[in-house]
């Protein structure tokens, strides 16, 4: 089962996508939490503490993948389980404006679909949480506004992968396609 | 307490009057200030442009969840209308990213002890909870 998750900034959309993960997890089965985000500054890390807090005591091992997400795999310990994907944001935005030069809109969407294709195949569940980022009407840069696509090409494509989508607002989670 | 979301200019405040049937006088405009908010009629208070209001807060230094908390306590019955703003690109600025999160995350705790939630489009309500 692979469910995309997806809401605004402070939707409730990662504690929503959390207790989901833990629900879904089979009796025995691991629960992993593929990390994305790299601690820039005090700010950030606040940030990836204050999900450690989230997650605390929920029983997932974190990985640490803040690109190239199908190396994840190569840290699981066994085959399925259950993985929590945070976030497509911060991956999107790690591909395309990571180490040397800014990689193409298109690039970066076939790397993160077929990434989590392979995630996919590899795990008995898969949740990915996604961003709303597409709603604020601001005209941006060039390389903002290829990222802005990328995510909305990613999620599209993730959308019509996944068997459920679910959009969170102010924590209540509402079901895009069932 | 209900609450009623939804991007700018969508109609919510008409929504909220039309469908309640309460006078414009019910309206108070929380961008200028929560204690202007007290009623002076009969029916519920309805708070309009609560994000407004949660971003002075903020940048009074003050903390707009004990505030409004406090204020709950006797307008259990009010209305409150807030844009959504966090469907957007991150800001750069770090004031920006706290504002968006702020109001965020009080909306949601808000949304769990509101009796109805609410998230108005194009002028329609939709029904949260």
């Amino acid at each position: 089962m692979m469910i995309l998750v997806t809401g605004g900034s402070g939707s409730g959309k990662s504690a929503y996508a959390e207790e989901l993960a833990v629900s879904l997890t089979t009796a025995g089965g691991q629960r992993y939490y593929l990390a994305t985000m790299q601690p820039f500054g005090e700010e950030g890390r606040r940030r990836i503490e204050r999900h450690k807090k989230l997650r605390e005591g929920k029983g997932f091992l974190t990985i640490e993948q803040p690109t190239a997400i199908h190396q994840a795999l190569g840290q699981m310990e066994q085959e399925g389980g259950t993985a929590l994907l945070e976030c497509l944001s911060n991956l999107a935005a790690n591909e395309m404006f990571g180490a040397g030069e800014p990689k193409s809109q298109q690039q970066v969407t076939d790397t993160i679909v077929q990434g989590v294709e392979l995630l996919r195949a590899h795990t008995e569940h898969l949740v990915v949480v996604g961003n709303n980022v597409f709603e604020d009407g601001v005209e941006y840069d060039a390389a903002t506004m290829a990222y802005i696509r990328a995510m909305g090409r990613i999620q599209q494509r993730l959308a019509a992968m996944a068997d459920r989508v679910v959009e969170v607002v102010v924590g209540i989670p509402l079901s895009v396609k069932p | 307490m209900r609450l009623v979301i939804g991007g700018c200019a969508q109609g919510k405040r008409e929504y909220v009057l039309s469908k309640y049937r309460l006078p414009k006088t019910a309206v108070r405009d929380a961008a200028l200030h929560l204690s202007q908010a007290a009623g002076d009629g009969p029916g519920p208070v309805v708070i309009d442009h609560f994000h407004l209001w949660v971003k002075g807060c903020m940048e009074r230094g003050e903390s707009p969840r004990e505030l409004f908390l406090e204020f709950l306590k006797e307008h259990e019955d009010c209305i409150v209308i807030s844009d959504e703003v966090g469907n957007g690109i991150v800001p750069l600025d770090p004031g920006g990213r706290e504002y968006r999160e702020g109001v965020g995350r009080l909306l949601t705790e808000l949304a769990a002890r509101a009796e109805e939630v609410e998230r108005v489009i194009c002028g329609i309500g939709q029904k949260l909870k």
